[in-house]
């Protein structure tokens, strides 16, 4: 019965606001076709800013040493270019050449050296993702302090040495810090791992490399 | 009976008329947020002072929002130590990543986040929006760049790739593969088209058609032969997902059919997974 009365209110109510509703559009059916004929709508107007973006970085070491397995350590020499996808990765394509010592076996037996002085150049490029893991800053003094990121790097590369090229791949942390918006100064140490056949049979090779590089954010 | 659905009805009644009070209470509200934030009484309020050292081709904008934090660097872990006032101008100086460097009307500049930028407004009232590349505008034109590894018949790879939406579905791309085997290296360069059925899809396929050059050098170490330049032809299958914004992963299966000089074509499975970020 309840249940009746209810569903006897329900129905009442709709047809009424339907009513409502029909003799409403009835009564605007002239000023809806007014508002078509001529449309009085406000338009939100958005427009996108002129703002320069600066999400690359040109890097150039201004120092650097590679330790190559078993055939000591020189000077690095090179660069970077990166991308900063977000404030947390970056992306970066790098290249470096140094040049390899003596083997302590070449030094040792004192035979005739194992490469020429042509094979002695070392030039590697590589492609790395890198992951800004500790942002902070960095205090000089009490006078300054600088925004700085500790990032974890890794990726694959090439290195090309004694006429063969050795697929590397590289894992290393580094440091930057920002003299200013544009301008970081970076301390790199990175390991490239690279299989050589050089002394017969294939070894695997850990080869150090630090760098201390200047860059430009443009 | 008839008593209970008579309280009902009542009941019904006060709970209309209690809704059409609220209701209309919500609008008078509503009200004076509708002046826009250019033409408020809190813009007003702040003179018109252009501080020392702005660019000249800083957009001027006022901060429709109640409040905006600065940070002091582009990133959610720096100190916010500013906040500009609803109503308050400011210049936007430079984005990075999704984050923008802007300078108050005193001078001080800081960083914000894009996201946060979300009520600027033209001087004129119109409002600005800040535009950042990533997956909402898988519509649109835009550039890419990804890194590669790879397996290419049993050699590593590694490659770089440039590509260019033109639509939603069609894509061209520039490809550069470096592979270092056991016998012989090699280079590629390809040119490539791209196309992605159902670029809204998480996980979403594409097919690919091109051709190339294949440069093979053996290594000098077994025996000594000259590099072979071979003309390639390349199709592919592959699937992208998206992992943030800017960042899709992608896996990809390629097959180099090398037109040789020699008797038979050679053709090289390739095995791909790399990333691809959105500029």
């Amino acid at each position: 019965m309840e249940i009746g009365i209810r569903r006897i209110h329900v129905t009442l109510a709709c047809a009424l606001s339907i009513a409502g509703l029909s003799s409403v559009s009835l009564a605007q059916g002239d000023a809806v076709i007014d508002e078509i004929i001529s449309p009085d709508l406000e338009r939100r107007e958005i427009r996108e800013a002129k703002i320069d973006s600066e999400d690359f970085e040109v890097t150039a070491y201004l120092g650097g040493i590679m330790n190559v397995e078993d055939f000591g350590s020189n000077a690095l020499y090179g660069g970077s270019l990166a991308y900063h996808i977000n404030e947390d990765f970056f992306m970066e394509a790098a290249y470096g050449e140094t040049t390899l010592g003596e083997s302590s076996y070449e030094r040792l037996s004192g035979s005739a050296p194992l490469l020429t002085d042509e094979e002695r150049e070392l030039s590697m490029y590589n492609l790395s993702l890198a992951w800004n893991f500790l942002p902070g800053e960095i205090f000089i003094f009490d006078k300054w302090a600088l925004n700085s990121n500790l990032y974890l790097i890794g990726g694959v590369g090439n290195t090309s040495f004694a006429d063969e090229e050795h697929f590397t791949y590289n894992v290393g942390v580094g440091v930057r810090m920002l003299a200013q918006d544009w301008l970081a100064l970076r301390l790199d140490v990175r390991d490239h791992i690279f299989e050589h056949e050089i002394f017969g049979e294939p070894v695997t090779t850990n080869n150090l490399s630090a760098q201390l590089g200047v860059s430009i954010y443009f | 009976m008839n008593c209970q659905s008579g309280k009902q009805i009542i009941s019904l009644a006060a709970l209309l008329a209690g809704l059409l009070v609220a209701s209309q209470a919500v609008a008078q509200q509503d009200a004076p947020e509708d002046t826009p934030v250019v033409e408020s009484f809190s813009a007003s309020q702040f003179a018109e002072r252009i501080p020392e050292g702005v660019p000249d081709d800083a957009e001027q904008v006022v901060n429709g929002a109640e409040f905006l934090n600065l940070y002091t660097g582009p990133g959610r872990g720096y100190v916010i130590d500013h906040v500009v006032e609803y109503g308050e101008r400011l210049w936007l100086l430079k984005r990075r990543t999704d984050w923008v460097k802007v300078m108050t009307r005193t001078g001080k500049t800081g960083w914000t986040k894009i996201s946060d930028l979300d009520e600027i407004f033209a001087v004129e009232g119109e409002q600005v929006t800040v535009p950042t590349p990533g997956i909402d505008d898988y519509r649109d034109q835009g550039f890419r760049l990804g890194f590669a590894y790879g397996d290419f018949a049993g050699a590593n790879s590694l490659g770089v790739s440039l590509g260019y939406r033109f639509t939603g579905n069609i894509s061209a791309e520039l490809r550069a593969t470096q592979t270092i085997g056991a016998y012989s290296d090699s280079q590629t360069y390809q040119v490539a088209l791209l196309h992605q059925p159902f670029p809204q899809w998480r996980l979403s396929p594409y097919f690919m058609l091109g051709t190339g050059v294949n440069i093979t050098s053996p290594n000098a170490t077994i025996v000594a032969t000259e590099d072979r330049q071979d003309t390639t032809m390349l199709t592919g299958i592959g699937v992208t997902t998206y992992l943030s914004r800017r960042f899709a992963l992608r896996a990809e299966v390629a097959n180099h059919y090398l037109l040789t000089s020699r008797e038979n074509n050679q053709e090289i499975v390739e095995w791909k997974l790399g990333f691809d970020v959105f500029m």
